[in-house]
Formats: structure tokens, sequence, C-alpha cells
């Protein structure tokens, strides 16, 4: 059987490179279905960066207590699954983390569905969705490609988010590894996104949430969910969670499995069934 | 006494920058801005419409959700899959909207709109906006105002006849920091010294044609009806003639009308170069070099404008005004925008002392003339505009147009001052294609 022919995109944005594979597709109408979901990641990029003077983000950090701000719909769907899951991972995931640098307690703050805004309860929120934005980013460029009827994708965000899509027709899935290129770690993924947080890349630079001190995992560990945004945010809570935390945290979820680098091999930890092994 | 640089027009939309933030807090910032929905009383709420919900129509959408006062009660689009989904969009997001397929429909259903954002292709502006006065609403039109120079000019006489306003979206003429800079630094402090010069650029990558979804073509008919050969003409309007102007109106129109109005005179001419040397498939020129004389008071000065879609090189998009003694170089980006002293000007230390200008905290040592101290490399003086500026980017600029309608306010880009740019940027496409210096006189430019 051949080979299945994959159209490979890449775009800057979020200060990282983009990827975007498509499968059983004529050449140059997935290079523009890739265009699209390549511009919606502009247009996510603009709401969601702290960099940007203009940005939902930037906006927000300039809240006071007890003030609110209608926020875009993109913004808003983002802050609710971080809120989900810094309650998931029992605060060991937040976006607010970094503030822990300049502010004595995490900032609080609320989300009110009914008018898209969300109001300052306390501190200064100074967002950083870096854990949890590319996948989020990646999610919503999965519906683009899907609107374009181009269901046999991956999308990669930086080399630390991937989102699968269908299999490649007459395959599995998308083999993917575990760390690096030649990882002994692969499996077929379709359907799910997979995560992976660690220190090698960029050093120290995950906090704690609940006490403001550095990560204490220094191996690398990968999350498996449904969703992008769900793996990021669990891959990075999973740097400051002991053994014991990951496993109360992913028992609770038949969605998530967590994959901890260990002594060169690497130790599931959920209920969710594991890929088949590429 | 802290003198106050800001005038309350420059100042609503900014927020406090630090260095300046005692003078800013003293004046109240437009706070009711970001409440989250309508809570301002004194705000008469205005019933609008989008009609064009395209790339530059989601981005006003993305402004006008967030602006007080405002009931956005239809949208309207020829393609089915942006109106269908933009209204479940925004339904999700408790906005109601009523979804029509052209302004004659919405225009024979709403009969309680106010005013109309128009953000179609180019040659639609003027039909659309002209009807739209004629119905007795106010216009916010995208720029170009038209494909045509009859077309524009015919926006503004019918902008004259009905009486109603007609904002054109040139929206760097409501942002607070290019007022701020052209009103404190090149008008009250001449920062710049002599203006001689000017330069303006925004380069872009290589890219696809725009496609579409497949399950989303439209039909030969509907098509043919809204003025497009095909599918792939009308995703990519901007490149063909008779419906766009290329990227000298898609992007230099922003900047060519920066320097319009900075300069605050009209060129007196135009040459220019370009081609469509790169894309086969297009009509419109896809490298454009322009340069246009400026008979200042002063003496004469020259302004550079490129557009090149071939290359994302050059380092950003940016208006740069040079003088003898100073330059600004202008962006929408703050990281970009940069001001540059020359030796001969001034110094700038008056300027920080009126928080005209914000200084960099670290300077480089003086020392006095006659001993000199050996020591670490000092880095040199940077200075900054001292007003940051965090709404979306046209949310002012819309903003001013719902003022004018309250009677707040006038309009920062009204249709008979926009004409002006419009024309100009007209002739540098003519002057392409003539492949001569074309003159402009101050008559043919009056609308």
């Amino acid at each position: 059987m051949s080979e299945p022919v994959i159209h490979v995109s890449k775009h800057q944005a979020m200060a990282t490179q983009f990827q975007v594979r498509i499968a059983d597709e004529e050449k140059s109408y997935a290079a523009q279905a890739a265009q699209a979901a390549f511009a919606l990641t502009d247009k996510l990029e603009s709401h969601l960066s702290r960099f940007r003077a203009n940005s939902d983000i930037s906006q927000v950090a300039q809240l006071v207590p007890g003030e609110k701000l209608r926020l875009s719909e993109p913004v808003f769907a983002c802050l609710e699954i971080a809120k989900k899951m810094e309650t998931a991972t029992r605060g060991a995931f937040s976006v607010t983390a970094a503030a822990l640098k300049t502010q004595a307690a995490l900032p609080q703050w609320s989300l009110f569905s009914k008018e898209f805004s969300i109001r300052c309860d306390g501190g200064k929120l100074d967002f950083d969705l870096g854990a949890i934005g590319k996948g989020f980013a990646l999610d919503r460029m999965a519906e683009v490609l899907q609107e374009w009827d181009c269901p046999a994708f991956l999308l990669v965000a930086g080399g630390s988010s991937i989102l699968a899509g269908d299999a490649p027709a007459g395959t599995t899935g998308w083999s993917c590894g575990l760390g690096d290129d030649h990882s002994p770690h692969r499996y077929w993924l379709k359907n799910c996104s997979l995560s992976g947080s660690g220190l090698v890349v960029k050093g120290q630079h995950i906090f704690d949430p609940r006490t403001g001190t550095v990560a204490q995992r220094k191996n690398r560990a990968w999350a498996l969910a449904d969703s992008a945004a769900e793996s990021d945010a669990l891959s990075t809570a999973c740097m400051v969670l002991d053994e014991v935390e990951i496993a109360g945290v992913v028992g609770e979820s038949h969605d998530w499995l967590v994959f901890l680098e260990e002594l060169g091999t690497c130790r599931c930890l959920g209920c969710r069934a594991s890929p088949p092994r590429a | 006494m802290v003198n106050q640089p800001f005038t309350r027009r420059e100042f609503i939309s900014t927020t406090a920058a630090a260095g300046a933030g005692l003078l800013l807090a003293s004046c109240s910032p437009d706070s009711s801005q970001k409440a989250a929905g309508p809570k301002n009383p004194a705000l008469n709420k205005i019933n609008i419409a989008l009609v064009g919900c395209g790339a530059q129509g989601q981005v006003l959408l993305d402004s006008l959700l967030v602006i007080e006062g405002i009931r956005l009660a239809a949208i309207v689009d020829i393609w089915d899959y942006n109106r269908t989904s933009n209204v479940r969009r925004l339904k999700s997001q408790g906005v109601e909207v009523n979804g029509y397929e052209n302004f004659e429909d919405l225009l024979a259903h709403e009969k309680d709109l106010q005013a109309v954002i128009v953000a179609t292709p180019d040659f639609w502006h003027a039909p659309i906006t002209n009807a739209c006065l004629k119905a007795g609403l106010d216009v916010y039109c995208e720029k170009m105002m038209s494909n045509t120079i009859e077309g524009a000019r015919s926006m503004v006489q019918t902008m004259r006849e009905t009486g109603r306003l007609l904002q054109i979206g040139h929206q760097r003429r409501s942002n607070p920091r290019y007022m701020f800079a052209l009103n404190r630094l090149v008008r009250d402090a001449k920062l710049c010294g002599r203006l001689t010069a000017a330069n303006g650029q925004w380069n872009r990558a290589v890219s696809e044609d725009l496609g579409w979804p497949k399950k989303f073509t439209m039909s030969p008919e509907e098509l043919a009806k809204y003025g497009y050969k095909d599918m792939h003409q009308f995703r990519n309007w901007r490149w063909f003639k008779g419906l766009g102007g290329g990227p000298l109106s898609d992007l230099g129109a922003h900047q060519i009308d920066i320097f319009n109005w900075w300069f605050g005179v009209m060129p007196s001419s135009v040459m220019a170069s370009g081609g469509v040397d790169y894309y086969k498939n297009h009509e419109w020129y896809d490298n454009a070099m322009v340069i246009y004389e400026y008979p200042l008071p002063t003496g004469m000065a020259r302004a550079f404008y490129e557009v090149l879609t071939t290359t994302s090189a050059g380092g950003g998009y940016f208006e740069m005004f040079m003088g003898d003694e100073g330059t600004i170089k202008m962006s929408e980006n703050p990281l970009i925008t940069k001001l540059y002293r020359e030796e001969r000007a001034p110094a700038w230390d008056d300027l920080v002392a009126k928080n005209y200008l914000r200084a960099s905290a670290v300077a480089a040592p003086t020392g006095d003339a006659d001993k000199v101290d050996v020591r670490e490399t000092a880095p040199l003086l940077q200075y900054e505009i001292p007003v940051t500026f965090n709404k979306k980017i046209h949310q002012p600029h819309l903003e001013n147009f719902f003022n004018a309608i309250r009677g707040k306010a006038r309009l920062n880009c009204p249709a008979d001052e926009a004409f002006s740019s419009e024309y100009v940027i007209h002739k540098a496409n003519e002057a392409i294609a003539v492949r001569k210096t074309i003159a402009i006189t101050p008559e043919e430019i009056e609308a």
C-alpha cells in the first residue's frame, strides 16, 4: 500500500511555529485550508497575547478589583477552560501563576457567561496564557479544517502540543513520539491531543501556583486529552504535581492519560486507554 | 505643576503609562467604556447594522461588541457561509441579530436603524453608502471609499445632499497615540524641526490566494448577480481591477492618508513604479513604490511609500516623518514606534518634563566639557511617546462615529476630508500605469 500524501504548511505565531499537516486532499486546497487556519491563529494571538497592548489580555491586566470587562468570544472561551482546568488540577494549573513573582497571592477573577465578561475580584490580573493558549489555538484551527472538510489532519504548535484529527486513509493514525525525534516511545494518534512539558528547552519557567515556587519535577511529562487546551494545561500541571497527586487528578477523568519520563522509560497514569504503539 | 499635554480627545482611549501616571490619574479615564454591558444611561442606544462580514467586517465586529450603547440589529453578507456563521456565533454570545443577503433587503426590513457600518469589497462601497445615506442613515464606511474616484466623489455629494454623517475608516485618525504625536510633538513641540521627508511601508510575505470551503461555493448566478466572475475572484477581490485597488489601496491607503494628515497639505505630484511580476493570476500590482512631493510652507518635502507583497522583510509597517532635528517613526504597533533626535536639535529635557516624551530610566552621562571619566559603556538615552493605547485598534474610530451621531463629537475622518487621500492614492496607481510623473492640483482634489 502506498504512503499517504501529506501536505505540510508552516506559520509563525504566538512566538513559535505552527504546522498544519493535511492528508487525503488536493495540494492547493490543503494549502488554502491551512492558510485559513493560520489566519485564525493570528487573530487569536491578537486577542490572547499579553505582549500586544490592544489585546483583551492586556486590557484585563488594567482592571482594578470590582471592575468588569467584556471579552471577545475566544478569550472568554479560553479562560473558561482555564478555570475548569484550575479546578480539575486542584490548583496546580493557573493562568496567573507567574503573577506570584510580583504579587503575594494569586489574583482572583470571575467569569460571567451571560455577558461574556470578566471581573477582577482581587489583585492584578496578569494572565499568561502560554501554557494553554497554543493548545486552544489548535482546537480552534481544527474547527476550521473540519469546516473545510479536511478531517485527516495533524496540527503542531511549537513541538510541544499536537492535535490529531482523523487518521490518513489506510493508516492507524499519526505517528507521534514522546520527546525527541528518535524517541522509542511512539504512538498512533487520532482524534486526540498530546502535549509535553519539561525544562530542557526553556529551562526553569514553570511556577507552582499553589506555592509560588518553581516546578519540582525534573523529567518531562506528557498529557493526552481530547482537546489541546486541556492537554496543554494538564501537562503543565504535571510539572508541579507529585505522582500521587497526578494519579488523583487523572483518576477523576476518563479523558486523560499522563506519561511521566523515568530513567529512559515512560510510565502511564490514568484511566484512558493508551493509544496503540507505533 | 505638571503641564497637561493631552487634550481630552487624545486622552480618551488611553490608559496610564508609567511616568505619566500622576498626570493621567488626574484625568478620569473613559472607564465607562471598560464596563461590561450598557450601563451608562446618558448614552442613547444606537441601532446599527454591519454590511459585509468578511475579514474586515470581523475586525470591526470585535470592536462593536465591546462599545457601550450600541445595538447590533442586523448583519448583511451575500455569502451564506459568512452570514449564517456570524448570526449563529453572535447568538451564542447573547447578541440576537437578523441576517440579510443584501443591503436592499436590510433597508426594506429594518426600520429602526440609525447607522450602518460598511465593510464590503470596495466596489460596493459607493452604491451601499449612497443608498443608506439616502435612507436617512449615518454611515461608517471602510476605506477605500470606492474603487473609482467618481464613486468616492458621489459619496461626498450624497453626504452633503442628505446632511447625514459619513465617516471613512482611516482608524489611525482616532488613535490617541497618533493624535498625541501629531498635535503635541510635531505641531506644538516641533520635535522634527523642519520636515523634509517621510517614509512609509507595509510589506507582507508571499501567501496563497484565499480559498473557500468547497461546500460553501456560491453558484455562478449568485456570483454574477453581485459582480463577480467566479468564486476565486470573489474571495480575492482586492487583486482585481473593477473590484478593488490592489495593495496600494488595501494597505497603502492607511499610510498615505497619514502623510496627508500629518503634513497638513496635499501632494503636488506623484511618481510611482510597480507591476504584476510575481503573481500570475492577479490584475493589480504585487509591489509598488511611490514618491509624492509635498509643498510645505517651510519648503518641499518628499514622501516615499513602499508596499510589497512578496516579502515580509523591512521591519513591519510604519510611517516615518523626518526633519532636520528629529524623526518620529509611527506605527499602530507601539513596539515599532521610535523617536530619533538629531545631535543639532535642542535637548528634549523640557519635553520630558512636560510629559510630551518619556525617557528611558538610564541616561548616558554627559560630563563636563573639561574633564572625562572613563567607565562602562553607557547606553544612549531612549525616548518614547507617553501614551499607552490598549483598546482594540478600530474601537476609538467607531466610538468617534457614534459620539458624532449623538452630537457629542465631530467626525475625525469625514468623507470630504478622506476624499483627498482617496484621490492621491488612485493617482499613484495611475502613475504606475502611465509610467509618468503626474501633477496634482489643489482644485482637482476638492470633492
